[in-house]
């Protein structure tokens, strides 16, 4: 393949599941099995597109975004489709396309009615959140960021539980009222991004622009805000508010303790489908936004806010795990667990140390391989039995041994135990914790999480799997089916390779792990290694309005 | 003295002559049709309506129609601002009457009379987009109220539509004795009705006689307010909404707004522009403040879904309001506005703002049409007389009945709720973006926030459509709707395609100078 249709690879890594799904609008509604069949070959042909643009991905290449394609596109608004992908979002974008066909495969037999539509959902889901991951453009992503709440909404309002409407309807108002806010910093931050007539939303142009200004404000030592050029000042004057905002709608998101009230109702409604596209990618996006977003476009502001932050993802990581302890219910067990995981991320983030960010970037993807092979196991469970509370359960062990087995490794990923995915990720981020400027106390406390996460998540096994099988229901459980086995093998393997070979991905994550640091700490003047923290404009898409503007050209010295 | 008249100054009411002809004709063609020939009748309001869009669509982009400018001895005006709000006027019209056809024939209500007082509030809109005149002005306001007033209380069988059609009538002529006397006070302190005039004499009556122009202003924006229902001055809304016949509710929605809109906006660039800024803008956002916040608070209880959306409709009335306001906005600090040259009354950002609120009335046009047009098919004839006629349950399970219906209304709740790839976001982020370009942040945070709580009660219609099991034993509708079919697709069409390549429209409105005096 040459240059041109490399750099048109990432279209077709957003646009083919909407191809599946158009396709599957036009398909006969009764063809239930058809239905199914196609959405599994749009995912696996979704997967080979994202494997290509993985192997694609040089990763030593001095480029940070690579396989980029930028196009005219609402120009008088100053977007443009703008595309493209860094280490981080080349991983999440392989294990968003790893999960598509899993999740087809988890609910094969758990939907029954409306079939179409519930397919629908999941492909139109699949290309919003590839799209949000591959985006370059700040409105662009907000599209796309904003686009994943619907068929979500759906899925869990829709095929979810009992109390599936209040959970849908609280997740979707949860995550507007964040991204709303978003969207008045990022229109503000439009009007930063260069002089009239040379603005867009752009990350690259935005970013510079920002770095700009911080470094102004930064060598300026100023208190008042007099001597400033236009743009600084209104960093000055408004920048800790654009990241408040940025910082809250991503940690409605993750979600970050206090905002995670939520993620247990929707995760506990949502059918298996649901669980694992959230657990897997959806809260991803709150991290990838911090990561990409709030912090290296406020990077002099993150670190003021840094001990508050680190402090808040701690108190979710212990609060996670202690809400745990306390469930009787398996699914929200699972969610809680989820808090506590990525609360770990986002302390990796908020230690600024090269450690910490690729442990958190390791662990983002650690959560969604083991969290999603929870949800995909209990949901095998449930479609057998129909129920949630750890009392129904107790000596599975016995009826079905090989779901067992499987369940009890990906615990251990869950649990972190060396030799597994979730060791790696863990390690590295306490240990950047450690190595920070964060008080010692903080990873100190963080550190508990591996003993909790280790007693609530063994004490679920047991109670679910051993002990006596006293319920009735339970003794003609059935044992995973061959369709099942297929849908869960690839996350065994992922927990091992990762957790065994986790360097050839290390690698991929590093240079961008490395730039994110630096970025952190330039902004505030720690840093002067330039040759990481700038970011190459492309030039303008033709007949556009001057996108290509002074601000976006002029690299900062 | 006879006037000396070219056919150029008659470009810009030559869409209205257009409405108000097929109008004419309609009324007569009642005396000659039977019952079964009413069909022709629709089809001649539509004929009228296509043509006068296309008139102002021609109009607008023929090149030896500019310079824009007055006309007709400066009692119209031709500006971008005119055509844009006469071709939105002209397109929604023509979609109402599509609407109405299959809604008046079940209920047998089809009649002449009733396209035809479409056809001449739609020219009394247009009508009033190209006034530069204050009499002028209020006669063409006058014209389109009638009109409504008497369409609103057009099933008059029914309690509803009479109560409504006689509040309405009864505010509405409140209002116009307002706007009335408002009036004639700018003309005792300023010597003139033309409003550039007034803009020109206002600085020495301000200096002469302010209590006389402040009065003025103040009766001025109290009776423009009632007619684009901006909060303390919309409790006409939801009755009026909710009485009326559902397509004539979406006329009120989308075109009789974006008329009124457009009103506010003449007046007060020339009222507004002579006074010390602070006041209007603190007048303005207030407005806006109250109605964007009120409107979406006091739609959140409601189960009624055409008085949600006529709440609805108020909230949105306060973005446009606050686009209003964003044009008096000072300067706030010692630069220049934060974000660059901003704030300055008649510059770049003044454009923007225009944009804003012609792209946003464009958007919000198609998707209460749509909306309404839902509303209106799913409504079967006999609920005239219930008193829940419109609640909640009504759309139970309505993704099962009818799922191209529920998927159309999902598309418009999700468009007037602000979410990307639809018109309604563009919209949003127009305004606001023109409003954070002035420096008003508070304001602009203030209304994101209420529009995401408006988004719950979206969501609520959502919810009903697709995720509650029907209540209703209903076969579906068993005739065939065909218009309205073609009125839901293209306004579906339209805020999809508003909301992903809305070049066409916007390219357009960036070509230059939107507003005659602006």
């Amino acid at each position: 393949m040459n240059a041109a249709l490399d750099s048109r690879l990432l279209n077709l890594v957003i646009a083919l599941p909407l191809l599946f799904a158009g396709l599957i609008a036009l398909w006969p509604k009764r063809e239930s099995g058809q239905i199914r069949s196609l959405t599994l070959i749009g995912m696996l042909a979704s997967l080979a597109t994202t494997i290509a643009a993985f192997a694609k991905f040089d990763l030593h290449s001095r480029q940070e975004f690579q396989l980029e394609y930028r196009t005219a596109w609402l120009s008088d608004f100053g977007v443009s489709y703008h595309v493209g992908i860094d280490g981080l979002s080349a991983c999440l974008v392989l294990l968003t396309g790893i999960l598509g066909p899993l999740v087809v495969l988890s609910t094969w037999t758990f939907v029954k009615d409306r079939v179409k539509a519930f397919h629908l959902a999941i492909l139109i889901q699949q290309a919003a959140m590839l799209g949000a991951l591959c985006s370059l453009d700040t409105l662009l992503f907000y599209g796309f960021f904003e686009a994943t709440l619907i068929p979500m909404y759906f899925l869990i309002g829709i095929w979810g539980s009992e109390e599936r409407r209040m959970a849908a309807t609280k997740f979707f108002i949860y995550t507007m009222a964040g991204s709303v806010l978003l969207l008045i910093a990022l229109l503000g931050l439009y009007y930063l991004s260069g002089p009239p007539g040379g603005r867009s939303f752009d990350y690259a142009a935005i970013y510079n622009a920002l770095t700009t200004a911080t470094r102004e404000i930064a060598a300026s030592g100023t208190t008042d805000g007099n001597q400033l050029s236009t743009a600084a000042f209104a960093l000055f004057r408004y920048g800790p508010w654009f990241f408040f905002a940025f910082a809250l709608a991503f940690a409605i998101k993750v979600p970050m303790f206090p905002l995670h009230t939520w993620l247990p109702d929707a995760h506990v409604q949502a059918p298996v489908a649901g669980s694992m596209l959230l657990a897997g990618i959806l809260l991803k996006l709150g991290t990838y936004g911090f990561w990409r977003f709030a912090v290296p476009l406020f990077p002099a502001i993150a670190r003021n806010w840094q001990v508050l932050l680190a402090t808040l993802a701690v108190i979710g990581v212990v609060y996670g795990s202690l809400m745990c302890l306390a469930q009787r219910d398996v699914k929200r067990l699972i969610a809680y667990s989820s808090v506590s995981h990525l609360g770990l991320v986002m302390l990796g983030i908020f230690a600024f140390t090269d450690e910490g960010a690729a442990g958190s970037a390791y662990q983002m993807l650690n959560h969604g391989v083991s969290t999603s092979a929870l949800f995909l196991l209990f949901g095998f469970l449930y479609e057998r039995r129909h129920a949630r509370l750890l009392s129904d359960y107790g000596g599975i062990a016995k009826v079905m041994p090989v779901f067992s087995a499987l369940f009890l490794i990906v615990t251990f990923s869950s649990i972190a135990v060396p030799g597994t995915n979730g060791f790696v990720g863990e390690f590295l981020v306490l240990m950047g914790a450690f190595k920070s400027n964060l008080p010692i106390g903080l990873p100190a406390v963080a550190a508990t999480s591996v003993i909790l996460g280790a007693a609530y998540m063994l004490w679920m096994f047991q109670k679910v799997f051993f002990g006596k099988l006293t319920n009735q229901e339970n003794m003609q459980l059935q044992d995973l089916r061959p369709r099942e086995l297929v849908a869960v093998a690839p996350f065994i393997v992922l927990i091992f390779v990762m957790g065994l070979w986790p360097q050839p991905i290390l690698d991929v994550l590093r240079p961008s792990s490395e730039r994110f640091v630096a970025r952190a700490l330039y902004g505030s003047g720690g840093n002067l290694d330039v040759s990481k923290v700038r970011i190459r404009v492309l030039p303008a898409p033709i007949g556009a309005t001057p996108t290509s503007t002074p601000a976006a050209s002029v690299v900062m010295k | 003295m006879v006037p000396h008249l070219t056919v150029a100054d008659l470009t810009p009411v030559l869409p209205a002559a257009v409405l108000a002809l097929t109008g004419i004709v309609l009324m007569l063609s009642e005396a000659f049709l039977e019952g079964t020939q009413r069909t022709y009748q629709a089809m001649l309001a539509l004929g009228g309506c296509v043509i006068a869009m296309g008139v102002a669509i021609t109009s607008a982009s023929s090149p030896d129609l500019l310079p824009y400018g007055l006309r007709l001895q400066g009692f119209a005006v031709f500006d971008r601002f005119s055509v844009f709000i006469t071709a939105t006027v002209a397109g929604s019209s023509a979609l109402v009457v599509l609407l109405s056809k299959d809604y008046l024939r079940k209920r047998d209500a089809e009649r002449g009379e009733f396209y035809a007082l479409i056809l001449f509030a739609a020219a009394g809109m247009s009508l009033v987009a190209v006034s530069a005149e204050l009499v002028t002005l209020f006669i063409n306001i006058e014209v389109l109220s009638i009109a409504t007033y008497a369409l609103t209380a057009f099933l008059r069988r029914g309690r509803r539509a009479s109560e409504a059609g006689f509040k309405y009538f009864l505010l509405g002529a409140f209002a116009s004795a307002m706007l009335l006397y408002g009036a004639s006070l700018l003309y005792g302190a300023t010597g003139s009705t033309h409003l550039d005039a007034i803009g020109r004499n206002l600085g020495q009556a301000v200096k002469d006689r302010p209590a006389l122009v402040y009065a003025a202003f103040g009766l001025l924006l109290a009776g423009l307010a009632f007619k684009v229902s901006a909060i303390p001055f919309h409790m006409w809304t939801p009755d009026v909404y909710e009485g009326a016949p559902t397509p004539i509710t979406g006329l009120m929605s989308a075109a009789v707004k974006a008329a009124a809109v457009v009103a506010m906006v003449r007046v007060l660039i020339f009222v507004g522009g002579g006074l010390e800024a602070r006041i209007p803008y603190v007048m303005l956002s207030g407005l806006a403040l109250a109605t964007m916040v009120g409107g979406n608070l006091m739609a959140l209880p409601q189960r009624n879904v055409k008085r949600m959306l006529a709440y609805s409709s108020i909230a949105h009335a306060g973005y446009l309001l606050l686009g209003v306001a964003t044009l008096f906005a000072p300067r706030a600090h010692m630069r220049t506005g934060l974000f660059g040259a901003s704030g300055a009354f008649g510059s770049i950002s003044a454009e923007s703002v225009y944009r804003g609120l012609l792209f946003y009335l464009l958007a919000y046009a198609v998707t209460a049409i749509g909306a309404f047009g839902v509303l209106g098919a799913i409504e079967r004839s006999e609920d005239d007389k219930q008193s829940d006629a419109w609640d909640l349950d009504r759309l139970a399970g309505l993704s099962q009945r009818h799922p191209v219906w529920a998927a159309a209304m999902a598309l418009f709740m999700l468009s007037l709720g602000g979410i990307p790839a639809t018109a309604g976001f563009l919209g949003k982020v127009l305004i606001f973006g023109a409003a954070i370009n002035a420096d008003m942040v508070p304001l602009a945070v203030v209304g994101i926030l209420s529009s995401a709580v408006a988004i719950y009660y979206y969501l609520k219609v959502v919810v009903a459509m697709y995720m509650r099991p029907s209540s209703l034993s209903e076969g579906g509708a068993t005739e065939a709707m065909f218009a309205t079919n073609t009125v839901l697709g293209i306004a579906a069409l339209a805020v999809v395609f508003l909301g992903l390549m809305p070049g066409v429209v916007t390219n357009w409105l960036a070509q230059g100078a939107l507003l005659f005096g602006g």
